[in-house]
């Protein structure tokens, strides 16, 4: 049996695993989906945030 | 292709037929009939009378026979008559061949279509619930907010025994600081039986601080401390009697005296409100 049908026969002929299998993919996506954007953030505006520059003035307060 | 014209002559059998003007036509009855010569009359021959080349009615033993000759259209089964050798025939000819375009296998094309469907439902699913927590976020408050919420208390300058009111987003908040025979006499109850039932170690993460919200829970006095008859707080409005761990003993409140989210700090010797 082929990769497809191996696919098609475990996730997509049921409706009763295709829709958690949906919702368990929306899941997992969000969660990439928002570390690889906060990756990109965080790179983009490399030295500009608080977390980057807290270095510098913390160490007086103290 | 050129339609096939049959030409045929045969009798059909004598009947009542209607012109094409609607004037039915009897033939029979007077064959050579003429019209009348009045002044209506337009020639020697009626004008409504099929012509003698298409219909002829004539008189014979058999009785009437009228003929009219016409050409009938073939109908029914027309086939061309194809050669044993010539090419194969195909059921729609015009129709060309697809078949060098289908795919030799479809189970990959139906994995495929699913996959791009569930991948929708993935798409449509995150965005739907990114959408409503989003949304929900904006309902809480904003962190600014919550830092000028909070209330910090320096816990050395309060000597055992002493209460003190601190105000906390407009309200009143008692911090006791209990002796060791406060913190004894509040673990002491039997406080099953009370009408909050609340054990004195769920109110209080360090029993010597019992912090508590100064509103009374039954209209929202200001009880006073060091008072009533259970050496806790009493309000003076309505009478409730509150114990050394702000439970309800006596009067009309329903419920213990509410405990607001705070932090001890016991390394800085803090407490932090809120």
């Amino acid at each position: 049996m082929s990769l497809s049908n191996v696919f098609y026969n475990t996730i997509f002929k049921r409706n009763s695993t295709f829709v958690p299998a949906v919702f368990a993919g929306a899941f997992a996506w969000s969660i990439g989906f928002e570390i690889a954007v906060t990756k990109f953030h965080d790179s983009w505006n490399k030295g500009k945030q608080w977390k980057d520059i807290r270095d510098k003035y913390a160490t007086v307060e103290e | 292709m050129a339609t096939l014209a049959a030409k045929k002559a045969f009798t059909i059998a004598p009947t009542v037929r209607t012109l094409a003007s609607g004037v039915p036509h009897a033939p029979a009855l007077n064959l050579a009939a003429k019209p009348l010569a009045d002044g209506h009359g337009h020639g020697t021959s009626r004008a409504d009378k099929p012509s003698a080349w298409a219909s002829s009615t004539t008189l014979s033993s058999a009785g009437l026979v009228s003929r009219t000759a016409f050409t009938a259209r073939p109908t029914g089964h027309f086939q061309q008559r194809l050669l044993s050798t010539s090419a194969a025939v195909k059921d729609a000819p015009q129709v060309p061949d697809f078949s060098h375009y289908r795919a030799p296998n479809t189970d990959k094309n139906r994995t495929f279509s699913y996959f791009m469907v569930g991948s929708l439902g993935v798409l449509s699913a995150s965005m739907a619930k990114s959408s409503v927590s989003e949304f929900l976020v904006t309902m809480s408050a904003s962190a600014d907010v919550l830092a000028l919420a909070k209330v910090e208390v320096e816990l050395g300058s309060i000597p055992e025994g002493k209460n003190v009111i601190i105000k906390w987003r407009g309200k009143p908040v008692f911090v006791r600081h209990r002796t060791a025979s406060e913190i004894e006499e509040a673990n002491r109850e039997d406080w099953k039986s009370l009408r909050d039932p609340e054990a004195d170690s769920a109110r209080v993460k360090n029993p010597e601080w019992l912090v508590m919200l100064g509103v009374c829970t039954h209209l929202g006095c200001v009880p006073i401390g060091e008072a009533g008859d259970y050496g806790g707080w009493f309000c003076p409005c309505h009478g409730s009697h509150y114990d050394i761990s702000g439970r309800i003993r006596k009067g009309p409140a329903p419920t213990n005296l509410e405990i607001p989210t705070y932090d001890l700090n016991e390394a800085e010797g803090k407490l932090v409100v809120g």
